[in-house]
């Protein structure tokens, strides 16, 4: 029986590595930590389409890994992706479905629709049973009308007219559910996306530094990076540069790395060049 | 007992959560499927107006509980399935045909799925029916049934209460009442009803808002010395 | 199955201090943030304390701890003073934080302390503590949330390590007071820019031996008068004083 089981290669996933991995961590040795974007994402429908919102700090424990990362991902011209989670997983994710939608848009001859990216990304997420750790805030406008979803890492979506996600969503959450009503303007659904992404970035220390925002409407996406920026980094009392010879060494080499080449002509004739 | 309510331990940290009322009850005409519309991810409520009522087919819908992804995959399966066997077959699939699909997937996948379902609705060959598939992937055909964590609140109420032989009217009260009952004990269910009367002649939705809920006993001091009865409140006829 | 109960008090509430001696003076400092997870519980929870006249203590840890430890602290000095008419000297202050911390040895203080102020020889001086009471007379300490940031930058700048002097020259063995209060409020909004705990407000205390003459102080002072305060009690002693800026909020 263990002789068979050694050449036996079944279909699907391999977990052999998991029992390796546990035995690793049992002894000290925890896996490498992922990147997570310890984020702020939200969307908020208003009368002509869709705001999106995020913040831009991305994390790796408790020290700030990026200070200006990009978390509304592309995934149409009309359909946009904030992500939160593990910022490998939600990148990936996003760019594997726009692949497919831009190949889906390009057989089926139509722009493609919000619930086609929907549906291909819980069918994904379900696939891998929250093992791929993207939360996603999903929003876009195609031929049925504005549509704006969320999608946890296990793959259950939910359709609502205002929506957030990750460390700093019930901070943002508080700013919606105090302020949102249906049919704003387009300027106030900024306003509104703006004070639920700061909210997240003042009051939740996975959050920080700017604002980024998209607007998709039927006509426009206007992808509007750096909406507003809270958090300019403040001038230092000293300049920290190092005189020329400050790091001490404990050798010195010096190669000449241009080559001398010498020709040296076979014959002293002109070169053959007509073959004859 | 046991089967019927959802047990937590079962889902993996941070997944979402249908904690749930849901119910469904058979009438001289259709059926009333009901639930109530929060999900939670551990104390955060991640949807306070969650429609728990999926569509699976023209006369056939599910109320789902357990873990939204789960009960969502595979309500998406079942969706897909009986739009093939409409096609295939060229004519509607009855309850049963749905409810043996839910049924089957539940069944072979117990070990990897916590979804509570039941599936009920209207179709020629037998009427209005309403089929209970609780966790292990059993199916049991009743003429009321109930689920999700808040059932277990109410299974004293809807045994005392229900008769058979009701309209529509009172089947409705009937389930109103049950889910408001289970929506004030039970902290994972909450928000809003909502509600449909699937009979021959289509699908009617219903919804109750939160604050129009059927008020019963909750202490003096909490609802004033008159005594507000239950059949007071308004309903919103949606579209 | 079987059933565990675990006792857990201590959180730890981010943050960070640092303290760094000069020859006739000694700055502490530490920020104002008081964190647990991911929230903010307060953004003006100060973490640094005047002792004496001559003597401040910083703090850092579990909060709850270490304001309790400074109130004990406190009240151990206060009894000093009635018994003896004075101010207990620094080194002695040391000394009584090692043993108080170490008399909770099995259940300590989850504090990391760092001690700064005048020595009875005039000299600056900065004394840092483990949990437990092992401690040292430094030039330059670092502890807390970022002090895996700071404590290198402070190596380089203060003690220039991996910095060779320029060919006939030699380090300064003591930096002169502008350029620790530049280094200080250097590293503090350094860390707050890649330490999430790190942030919204900083208070540097700043402790001049008696004989010293304060007229480099007294410039800064001049063009920073709202931000900066004199604590002292005593006259014709050590003065103190304290300086509080902003730090970013996200």
């Amino acid at each position: 029986m263990a002789a068979a089981a050694t050449v036996y290669n079944p279909v699907g996933f391999d977990f052999s590595n998991q029992i390796r991995n546990n035995f690793l961590a049992d002894r000290g040795i925890p896996l490498p930590k992922a990147t997570s974007t310890g984020t702020t994402i939200v969307g908020c429908l208003f009368k002509d389409g869709i705001v999106l919102g995020a913040d831009t700090r991305a994390t790796e424990g408790e020290i700030v890994a990026d200070k200006n990362c990009e978390k509304i991902h592309y995934i149409t011209e009309s359909i946009r992706c904030c992500g939160a989670g593990t910022a490998a997983d939600t990148e990936f994710t996003t760019a594997m479905i726009s692949s497919n939608m831009e190949l889906h848009a390009l057989s089926t001859g139509r722009k493609p629709r919000v619930v086609t990216a929907m549906t291909m990304l819980k069918q994904y997420l379900f696939r891998y049973q929250g093992h791929v750790g993207a939360a996603l805030v999903l929003g876009g406008v195609d031929a049925t009308g504005p549509h704006l979803f969320t999608i946890h890492p296990h793959g259950s979506t939910d359709k609502l007219p205002y929506v957030t996600m990750g460390s700093g969503s019930l901070a943002a959450m508080a700013v919606f559910e105090a302020q949102w009503k249906p049919s704003m303007t387009r300027e106030e659904a900024l306003d509104l996306v703006n004070a639920a992404i700061s909210a997240g970035i003042f009051n939740d220390l996975g959050s920080g530094s700017n604002v980024d925002a998209c607007v998709i409407t039927a006509t426009k996406t206007d992808m509007l990076r750096n909406f507003v920026k809270p958090n300019e980094r403040v001038t230092k009392e000293r300049t920290y540069g190092f005189r020329r010879g400050t790091t001490a060494f404990t050798k010195e080499e010096i190669r000449n790395l241009v080559v001398h080449e010498e020709i040296i002509g076979v014959r002293d004739d002109a070169m053959d060049v007509d073959g004859s | 007992m046991e089967a019927l309510s959802v047990d937590i331990g079962r889902l993996k940290s941070g997944e979402v959560n249908l904690g749930t009322s849901i119910m469904a009850v058979q009438f001289k005409d259709g059926v009333i499927i009901g639930a109530d519309s929060r999900t939670t991810t551990g104390a955060y409520i991640a949807n306070r107006v969650t429609d728990k009522l999926t569509y699976v087919h023209d006369r056939i819908y599910c109320c789902r509980s357990g873990s939204a992804a789960d009960t969502q995959a595979v309500a998406d399966i079942v969706h897909y399935y009986l739009q093939m066997y409409k096609q295939h077959m060229g004519r509607e699939p009855s309850v049963h045909t749905a409810a043996s699909l839910f049924q089957n997937i539940c069944y072979q996948n117990k070990d990897a799925l916590s979804a509570g379902i039941i599936v009920a609705g209207w179709d020629k060959e037998d009427g209005p029916s309403v089929y209970n598939i609780p966790l292990g992937g059993g199916i049991f055909r009743q003429p009321w049934a109930i689920g999700g964590s808040g059932s277990t609140y109410v299974y004293g109420y809807c045994d005392a209460t229900y008769q058979e032989g009701w309209g529509k009217d009172e089947t409705i009260e009937f389930v109103k009442n049950t889910l408001s009952l289970a929506m004030a004990r039970d902290g994972s269910s909450g928000g809003v009803i909502r509600m449909c009367v699937i009979t021959e002649g289509g699908v009617e939705r219903l919804f109750v808002p939160g604050d129009r809920l059927p008020k019963f006993w909750q202490g003096q001091e909490v609802i004033g010395k008159t005594f507000k009865a239950a059949a007071d409140t308004e309903m919103i006829v949606e579209g | 199955m079987p059933q565990t109960r675990s006792f857990d008090p201590y959180t730890e509430n981010g943050g960070t201090i640092l303290a760094i001696a000069g020859q006739d003076f000694s700055v502490i400092a530490g920020d104002t943030r008081q964190s647990e997870g991911y929230s903010i519980q307060t953004r003006y929870a100060p973490k640094v304390f005047r002792l004496t006249d001559r003597a401040v203590l910083a703090v850092n840890g579990f909060a709850a701890d270490g304001n309790m430890f400074v109130k004990k602290v406190k009240q151990r000095l206060e009894w000093y003073r009635h018994a003896h008419a004075k101010d207990m000297p620094l080194r002695a202050i040391a000394r009584l934080i090692q043993t108080m911390l170490y008399a909770k040895r099995f259940f300590p203080y989850y504090v990391y302390n760092i001690l700064g102020g005048i020595e009875e020889d005039g000299t600056g001086a900065v004394y840092s503590f483990d949990p437990v009471g092992s401690y040292e007379r430094e030039a330059c300490r670092a502890a807390g949330a970022a002090q895996s940031l700071v404590q290198p930058f402070l190596d380089n700048q203060i003690y220039f390590k991996n910095q060779v002097p320029a060919p006939g020259t030699t380090h300064p063995a003591y930096l002169s007071l502008p350029d620790v209060l530049s280094i200080v409020i250097d590293s503090f909004t350094s860390a707050t820019e890649r330490h999430i705990e790190v942030g919204d407000g900083l208070e540097i205390y700043i402790v001049f031996a008696k004989t010293r003459d304060l007229q480099d102080f007294e410039t800064i002072r001049a063009k920073n008068v709202h931000l900066i305060q004199e604590l002292t009690v005593a006259e014709d002693g050590e003065r103190i004083f304290v300086l509080r800026r902003d730090l970013k909020k996200d």
